[in-house]
């Protein structure tokens, strides 16, 4: 009644679509979509190359620490906190996965560069305890996360815009995190 | 010998009474239909994903593109513990999903599979299976009361807009189609499209898109998927449903959309036509069905939800008088089906 009104305040009608073709366009461009390959990247059988500079999960080279517990001062989200190691003189930082908010400023204000930052984000945890690691598990932890993204078991892929065919995927190499040298 | 004749005379029984058991059983009843369930979610599903570029149901069986998904579900539905809400009015709630899923496949005793392949046949069965079909909403409309929560009390009121609604159109438009026919019954309806080489598509095609637009209404289906309006009313009337009752609502559109198309195969698309030996015409016919099926529901990932208010307006003030017209247009064909 009001889109009627307005419309004849403005001295004329609409012009409105054709209604059986409108439909019609419509089916028909949902059957063309219908033979289109998905662009889905078919995740747990392949994933995706991180870019570098990524921040996954917190990584910590055990040997390089002097136990300053900058990382923990720093720590925005109380992740990390120092933990006394039987047999070790320092404190140690010890690593809560849960907590973490992937900021990096752990591995900025490290001055002896023992934390660094993975290329891992998806890791699954069986409960809420193994995601709060002390420093001897985090470190052990932290080699296992290397070996992974030096040779990741599945087969890495890399999306790419092309203007005409949208988004593709293609074959990436496993890239390390940088952070280990 | 004819297997139908052969188990008659094995149990003692009259063929008859097997014949009205074994079509809303078996063909085209209760065990086709699961398997058509099964077929046509899972290729909606399929579609759906095609066409926004996703994978879909994949994981389970993957060689097979994740067909037996629907399997899986209906396997955990049939083990999921039933929860009955305290407010709500047990046995309505419990029974009418059952009675609901029953009293549409009934349906099937009326509707033929195939040539000679029929529960009853009557010279009324278009109307008496019609009438069985719309028995199903005030089913619907008790879960939703019984349920006693807010969702389902508004999903119970549009169910009850909705069958009103569509179900006149519906009826118009079926009895354009038996007034272009002349008769009411599902097998000299074909017979008739079949002497005459006019399927009833050609003859009267806004009968026949007015019959599938007003199916889509009453099965719940996009763009008129009101009464299931997920975003909006979570399930509608079969919101507080769990285990295998929720089973059986989710299948009750998808029964309701076989025995419609079923409908819609003998009335506008010749039924079995071109044969006459049993096993062919009922496949004949299910391919059709299933046709139908198909791209009903690939309709979901073509059009939005319509408004409650702009479906009503637009079913009462044009589909409705389309449909009269359509009944007027079928007395001026009548006499390409009339008998010479």
């Amino acid at each position: 009644m009001l889109e009627r009104s307005v419309d004849r305040r403005r001295g004329g009608h609409r012009s409105r679509p054709n209604v059986v073709k409108a439909h019609l366009d419509a089916i028909a461009t949902a059957a063309k979509r219908l033979l289109e390959p998905p662009i889905t990247l078919p995740y747990p059988d392949y994933m995706e190359a991180r870019p570098p500079g990524y921040r996954g999960v917190i990584l910590f080279h055990y040997e390089k620490c002097i136990g300053c517990s900058l990382c923990a001062q720093i720590c925005p989200a109380r992740a990390i906190k120092m933990y006394r190691v039987p047999g070790d003189k320092r404190l140690r930082p010890g690593y809560n996965v849960g907590r973490c908010i992937f900021c990096g400023l752990c591995v900025d204000i490290c001055p002896v560069d023992a934390l660094s930052e993975s290329l891992v984000h998806d890791k699954v945890y069986e409960d809420v305890p193994s995601m709060d690691m002390d420093p001897v598990d985090w470190a052990l932890w932290s080699r296992r996360v290397m070996d992974e993204e030096r040779s990741p078991e599945k087969p890495l892929l890399r999306a790419r815009l092309d203007p005409e065919r949208g988004i593709v995927y293609e074959e990436a190499q496993p890239a390390s995190s940088g952070g280990e040298g | 010998m004819d297997p139908l004749a052969w188990l008659a005379s094995a149990l003692g029984l009259p063929r008859w009474a097997l014949r009205a058991v074994a079509a809303p059983l078996v063909y085209p009843g209760l065990l086709t239909f699961m398997a058509v369930a099964l077929f046509v979610i899972w290729a909606e599903r399929k579609m759906a994903a095609r066409v926004q570029m996703r994978v879909g149901p994949l994981y389970v069986s993957r060689r097979l593109g994740g067909a037996l998904q629907l399997l899986a579900d209906g396997i955990r539905f049939a083990f999921q513990e039933i929860i009955v809400p305290v407010g709500a009015e047990k046995w309505s709630f419990i029974l009418s999903p059952i009675l609901a899923f029953t009293v549409a496949s009934l349906a099937f005793t009326m509707v033929p599979g195939g040539p000679g392949v029929y529960g009853f046949r009557s010279s009324l069965s278009l109307i008496a299976a019609y009438a069985i079909l719309s028995l199903v909403p005030i089913l619907v409309i008790i879960m939703g009361w019984a349920s006693n929560n807010k969702f389902t009390y508004i999903g119970a009121g549009r169910e009850a807009l909705v069958a009103v609604t569509g179900e006149a159109t519906l009826l118009a438009s079926m009895l354009a189609a038996a007034m272009m026919y002349g008769s009411m019954d599902f097998v000299s309806i074909v017979e008739e499209q079949a002497r005459s080489h006019v399927p009833g598509i050609v003859a009267n095609p806004v009968a026949a898109l007015l019959f599938f637009i007003a199916a889509l209404l009453v099965t719940d289906r996009v763009p008129f998927d009101l009464v299931m309006g997920e975003q909006e009313i979570v399930q509608g009337p079969y919101t507080e449903y769990t285990g295998i009752l929720y089973a059986l609502v989710m299948a009750l559109d998808y029964l309701k959309l076989y025995v419609l198309m079923l409908m819609f195969t003998h009335l506008f698309l010749a039924g079995w036509a071109p044969f006459s030996d049993p096993l062919l015409g009922s496949v004949w016919v299910f391919a059709k069905t299933l046709a139908l099926m198909l791209f009903a529901v690939f309709l979901r990932s073509v059009y939005g939800r319509m408004r409650l208010d702009q479906v009503a307006s637009m079913f009462w003030s044009r589909l409705f008088p389309l449909a009269l017209t359509a009944f007027a247009l079928s007395a001026l064909i009548h006499p390409v089906y009339a008998q010479p």
